[in-house]
């Protein structure tokens, strides 16, 4: 058997059967903050046995980096303090909005893809950086409709994360949702990307709703069409910590740590490494 | 700020969209499918609410909930970060909006508040508990309580009355909602308020045969012996439901 190299997201759903999980074996967890900050009673007891038993990466979901807001600077340091105390390594999140006008959604949502807004993400990273004092890793998010964009998207990924020198985390089911959605070639974008950046990957499944669309649901097994893509994409950057997101549908752990494996096997033939979140 | 202004007026109208689904002038969208962000926003938040508000939503019309939750995304700007906190401002949004008033339903204020703090107490931070022994008189040592609770007025019993009861019952209620300690679950309690006050002093550091004399003259009880062996009762069955400790060291 391989060694295993890669996490699961931590969902509520399941956290306590994987706490006492002989089946499901992550290298590492990862929990979106928002979702634990502040929290205590049963699900503090939970978070701690958790902490305790896998490494913890972090995966925000309100930082709205592409908002035209101000940074929210109070919510940055919880989520500072939040990351000490449960020692995380890997703080990492969306290259998206879902704040305006000082409104949350809850979702996110496409930024123009414009350079007036790579110059603007670029200073809030930093300043996001800063107070953090550690680097953040920014994701490639699937998107349904491009928004008055004026360069294309691995110009304008690409532009941010070489310009602020963040982290990217390479989303390879969102790549393949987007070159769905938008009829390109996924290995094709994958190449032009930072990949030197590469700090972090995610995989996840997707439901295709028309003959057009796919939504990035993380309900769904990840399909053999990611898998492939995934394998390519490891060829191409160097080991970095590996996550299977499922947020829905949640099937027996077995059927989650059969993913696992597949995607510990794909690594092990590609990557010569004793741990890529140590 | 580095953005142009026309830059934040595309994000802004994206975002109002999937506040109140009213379909904005976008450069360059595929304007098919627009809706799925609204859709896709508009369910996060309409889940979080169902998930919090599990009796106001079975029993409101499907059609009144529905166009409650429209109308609160659409109207307010939910300040908070965390998704799960945010029915807290929608239980604020229909108490500054008289929803209440406006649907008939005077006891939703109640309804609404009560679902919200069982959440609220079940999530809320741990606060540290006070040192405490178990030895000790009820009446001359201070008396150590769970301090994870919340102490509440009602007009309705929405925790006791299913909703389609609740016209014409209207009174004062009180009512303890704590977290027990060790399973993290929350206990609901009716007490009266002469037991309220008692438990509100007793909170605030007061010694119990103190809180007694002046309860027997606040409620013209006129019987310190009869109130203090119903205190006591009372006291010791808080204490088999895991709310008093014992004695403050």
């Amino acid at each position: 058997m391989s060694k295993q190299y890669t996490g699961i997201g931590f969902r509520k759903d399941f956290a306590e059967e994987l706490l006492s999980s002989t089946v499901l074996k992550p290298s590492f967890i990862e929990m979106a903050p928002e979702n634990w900050i502040g929290m205590g009673g049963y699900w503090k007891k939970v978070l701690d046995k958790a902490a305790e038993k896998f490494p913890i990466t972090c995966h925000g979901l309100s930082l709205s980096i592409g908002s035209p807001d101000e940074v929210d600077v109070e919510f940055v340091k919880q989520v500072k303090k939040f990351l000490k105390q449960y020692n995380v390594k890997v703080y990492s999140e969306h290259l998206s909005y879902s704040k305006c006008d000082n409104a949350h959604l809850y979702d996110l949502l496409p930024i123009p893809f414009r350079q007036d807004a790579v110059k603007h993400i670029v200073q809030r990273i930093k300043q996001v950086q800063d107070i953090l004092e550690m680097p953040i890793a920014l994701e490639n998010v699937s998107y349904y409709t491009p928004v008055a964009a004026e360069m294309n998207e691995v110009e304008f990924i690409s532009a941010i994360v070489k310009e602020s020198g963040c982290n990217m985390l390479l989303d390879v089911n969102n790549v393949y949702v987007n070159s769905f959605n938008h009829q390109y070639d996924p290995k094709e974008f994958i190449k032009k990307l930072p990949l030197d950046h590469v700090a972090y990957i995610h995989m996840a499944g997707h439901e295709q709703i028309s003959d057009t669309v796919i939504i990035d649901t993380h309900g769904q097994a990840v399909i053999d069409q990611v898998f492939e893509l995934f394998d390519y994409t490891v060829g191409l950057v160097k080991p970095v910590p590996v996550l299977l997101e499922r947020d829905f549908n949640i099937p027996e752990l077995e059927e989650l740590q059969g993913e696992i494996t597949r995607m510990d096997n794909i690594i092990a033939k590609k990557w010569q490494i004793a741990d890529a979140i140590a | 700020m580095q953005l142009l202004k026309d830059t934040y007026q595309q994000q802004a109208m994206l975002a109002e969209y999937c506040r109140d689904g009213i379909v904005p002038e976008l450069k360059g969208v595929k304007a098919e499918n627009l809706h799925h962000y609204r859709r896709l926003v508009f369910n996060i938040a309409s889940d979080a609410l169902e998930t919090c508000y599990p009796i106001t939503h079975s029993f409101l019309p499907k059609e009144v909930w529905e166009k409650l939750v429209y109308d609160y995304f659409a109207e307010h700007k939910c300040k908070t970060s965390q998704v799960w906190r945010m029915p807290m401002e929608f239980y604020d949004y229909c108490v500054k909006k008289d929803i209440a008033g406006q649907l008939g339903h005077y006891f939703l204020n109640d309804l609404l508040y009560v679902e919200w703090l069982e959440l609220d107490v079940h999530t809320m931070e741990d606060i540290p508990y006070p040192s405490f022994t178990t030895k000790g008189d009820w009446f001359t040592n201070k008396i150590a309580i769970n301090p994870e609770y919340k102490l509440i007025k009602l007009t309705y019993p929405v925790h006791t009355t299913a909703p389609t009861s609740l016209a014409g019952k209207e009174g004062t209620f009180f009512l303890l909602i704590y977290r027990e300690k060790e399973s993290g679950n929350v206990q609901f309690m009716d007490l009266s308020m002469l037991y309220t006050y008692i438990l509100e002093q007793i909170a605030n550091g007061e010694l119990l045969k103190d809180v007694l004399e002046e309860a027997n003259n606040l409620f013209q009880i006129n019987d310190i012996l009869l109130l203090k062996e119903h205190a006591e009762k009372f006291i010791t069955d808080l204490q088999q439901r895991q709310f008093v400790l014992g004695f403050l060291k």
